[in-house]
């Protein structure tokens, strides 16, 4: 056995040693953040019944999930993200609420996906959820909080993108539009497939002037300010989504966040699921969105709750590789102390170390044989300050440049 | 104001990539470095445009461009089929015309028309499975080979073949045959979604640049049909 136990399995790995110190520090940073908003810690099981991420309430492919059974046959899986179990949650302690809960969470979410295509099978997610607020300003809470905690952690060249499912329904009913070509049309649209979305409405041989504006979905990222040419539409729906954009718009500018933040009326992912504005956080170095999120005012009547709800998530694990990426790491100080002593000089050592570790200052304590061996360890740290402890003598420090 | 982002483009190698270029060339882009037929170099640059080139494999260009280490990629439409890669699609680009075909000898078409478990050759699995799983209902034993396909059913080692059919000259010197289209194919111009998004004026003008130059020309190159084996 011994070497073949030693690497993990496929999509999951260890963090550890500075790496693992700079998550912690990114973790820590989103958290201040979010709770600068007023938002409560929750934490939900690691896994929950399968039911909770079904097709009709999750986001994820039954096909991804990690799936298990308990004692008594239940289907259980470990979860793929948070949303699910923050709207089970209110529905379960705040069912009398009526006025804003404000959640966040944190934690580790599971994916059983394909192999060899890079993917992470572990990956760690912080967000926050924002219920029973249907206006517009909660809309903006959630995006300009996206952007302070980003910009907390360091990041400076990012952007948010903001699009209105709303928009792309009313134009799809007023088309005539349902059902698997409603959805073979999000597809292509979605991944920007002008000429399939072109070829899929002459086949459904939808009128002209709709097919026109249809189309223009694909290439519509718009310039903040300019909502005007979506506005080219004839359906109450859709006007309603660019009505909201642009109330949305307003808000992001009393926060002044509008410079971070792009329109794209394209921007159509998990479409079943969002009931509204839906957002994406784009950066440099990592090939997708490192935040989600999105209105989805539906989910909590699956748990028997009335009310509307908006939260994000971002990927904790993708932040940290744009960051490094880009060369904006944090750097982590290491600045303990390491305690050198030779063994008869323990109760002399273990004195000193007790005294600064009451001070609140870290204390590394071990044993050496020789100052040698003290000097060998002293150049393998170099981050440390380190003082030996001698058989005789006074304390020495040692390697100290 | 601190320098322009280079665009980065990821184009497949051989005759894909000549083409590419000189549509590429047509739009005002140009790479004089890649002209060199002698240079050994892997990545070229455009200075002047903040461009930089590189050339890759078909299969790997959609993988460089869903991870961002290139904004653009030019590629077969078999080949994002069956990587199945996180990216925009924004352009088919009209050339590489072929189609997706199950091929086999005639007498194999009998073998197509019931559900009956079927042996199938292939350099694209996935799009195989998708295509016999999904439309046909069809449970089929899947054989990845990695060339010369036209064998699998010639020495019995599969009922039939799912492949790229240009012309069909190879099948039909094989005795084979075209049995049942998938799907049509051509070239396809890719985007990573990130830099869709963080560099929307380049990519966009150069996007509604080359639809432009493709609207004008349409189809300077027919779709090849196969002739029925006789």
């Amino acid at each position: 056995m011994g070497k073949s136990l030693l690497h993990t399995p496929e999509g999951v790995r260890d963090i550890y040693g500075e790496e693992y110190a700079r998550k912690l520090f990114i973790e820590q940073k989103l958290h201040e953040t979010i709770k600068r908003y007023g938002y409560r810690d929750i934490q939900t099981p690691t896994f929950e019944f399968f039911d909770v991420y079904s097709r009709e309430i999750g986001t994820t492919p039954s096909s991804q999930l990690y799936k298990f059974f308990d004692k008594e046959g239940n289907t259980l899986s470990l979860r793929p993200d948070f949303t699910p179990s923050c709207a089970r949650c209110a529905a379960k302690y705040f069912m009398d609420e009526t006025g804003p809960i404000r959640l966040t969470y944190s934690g580790n979410t599971f994916l059983n996906t394909s192999s060899l295509q890079g993917k992470r099978g572990e990956v760690t997610q912080m967000g926050a959820e924002l219920m029973m607020e249907p206006s517009v300003r909660a809309d903006a809470e959630m995006i300009c909080l996206v952007i302070d905690a980003l910009k907390d952690c360091g990041l400076t060249d990012f952007q948010i993108t903001v699009g209105e499912v709303e928009y792309f329904k009313g134009l799809c009913a007023q088309a005539g539009l349902e059902g698997e070509v409603e959805l073979s049309l999000r597809d292509f649209i979605s991944a920007k497939n002008y000429f399939g979305a072109q070829e899929l409405l002459e086949r459904q041989k939808v009128r002209k002037d709709y097919a026109k504006v249809l189309l223009r979905l694909a290439d519509m990222v718009l310039g903040a300010s300019d909502l005007s040419e979506a506005r080219l539409v004839q359906n109450e729906r859709s006007l309603q989504a660019v009505e909201r954009l642009e109330q949305l718009y307003r808000v992001l500018q009393q926060y002044g966040a509008e410079k971070y933040v792009s329109f794209d009326l394209g921007l159509l992912s998990k479409y079943n699921y969002y009931t509204g504005v839906i957002f994406k956080g784009y950066t440099y170095g990592v090939g997708d969105a490192i935040v989600t999120g999105g209105r989805y005012d539906s989910l909590l009547s699956y748990f028997g709750k009335r009310g509307p709800a908006i939260g994000f998530m971002v990927v904790v694990d993708d932040l940290m590789e744009a960051l490094s990426r880009q060369n904006l790491a944090p750097r982590i100080r290491e600045d303990g102390l390491l305690a050198l002593y030779e063994e008869e000089a323990f109760p002399d050592a273990l004195r000193y170390a007790q005294e600064q570790r009451a001070k609140g200052i870290c204390v590394e304590l071990s044993p050496v044989k020789d100052r040698a061996e003290a000097e060998r360890f002293a150049a393998v740290r170099k981050g440390n300050s380190v003082i030996l402890f001698p058989a005789e003598g006074t304390p020495q420090s040692i390697g100290t440049e | 104001m601190d320098e322009k982002r280079y665009l980065t483009f990821a184009l497949t190698k051989g005759r894909l990539a000549a083409k590419t270029l000189s549509l590429l060339e047509q739009a005002g882009i140009t790479c004089e470095e890649m002209r060199d037929k002698e240079s050994r170099k892997l990545v070229f640059v455009n200075e002047e445009q903040r461009l930089k080139f590189f050339l890759a494999k078909g299969p790997d260009v959609p993988t460089y461009v869903e991870y961002g280490a290139a904004d653009i990629g030019v590629t077969g439409k078999d080949e994002l089929l069956e990587e199945g890669r996180r990216v925009y699609e924004v352009l088919d680009l009209g050339f590489g015309k072929c189609r997706m075909c199950v091929c086999g000898p005639a007498r194999a078409g009998e073998l197509l028309q019931h559900h009956e478990m079927i042996r199938v050759a292939t350099k694209y699995p996935v799009i195989a499975k998708d295509y016999f799983y999904n439309k046909k209902h069809q449970t089929v034993d899947i054989i990845k080979l990695n060339g010369s396909v036209e064998l699998g059913p010639i020495v019995g080692l599969s009922d039939v073949i799912v492949d790229i059919v240009e012309t069909g000259s190879t099948l039909r010197e094989n005795g084979l045959e075209v049995l049942e289209e998938i799907c049509p194919l051509s070239a396809r111009m890719i985007v990573n979604r990130v830099s869709m998004q963080m560099e929307t004026e380049r990519i966009k003008a150069l996007i509604l640049k080359l639809r432009g130059l493709l609207a004008e020309e349409p189809q300077q190159e027919p779709v090849p049909r196969a002739l029925p084996y006789t």
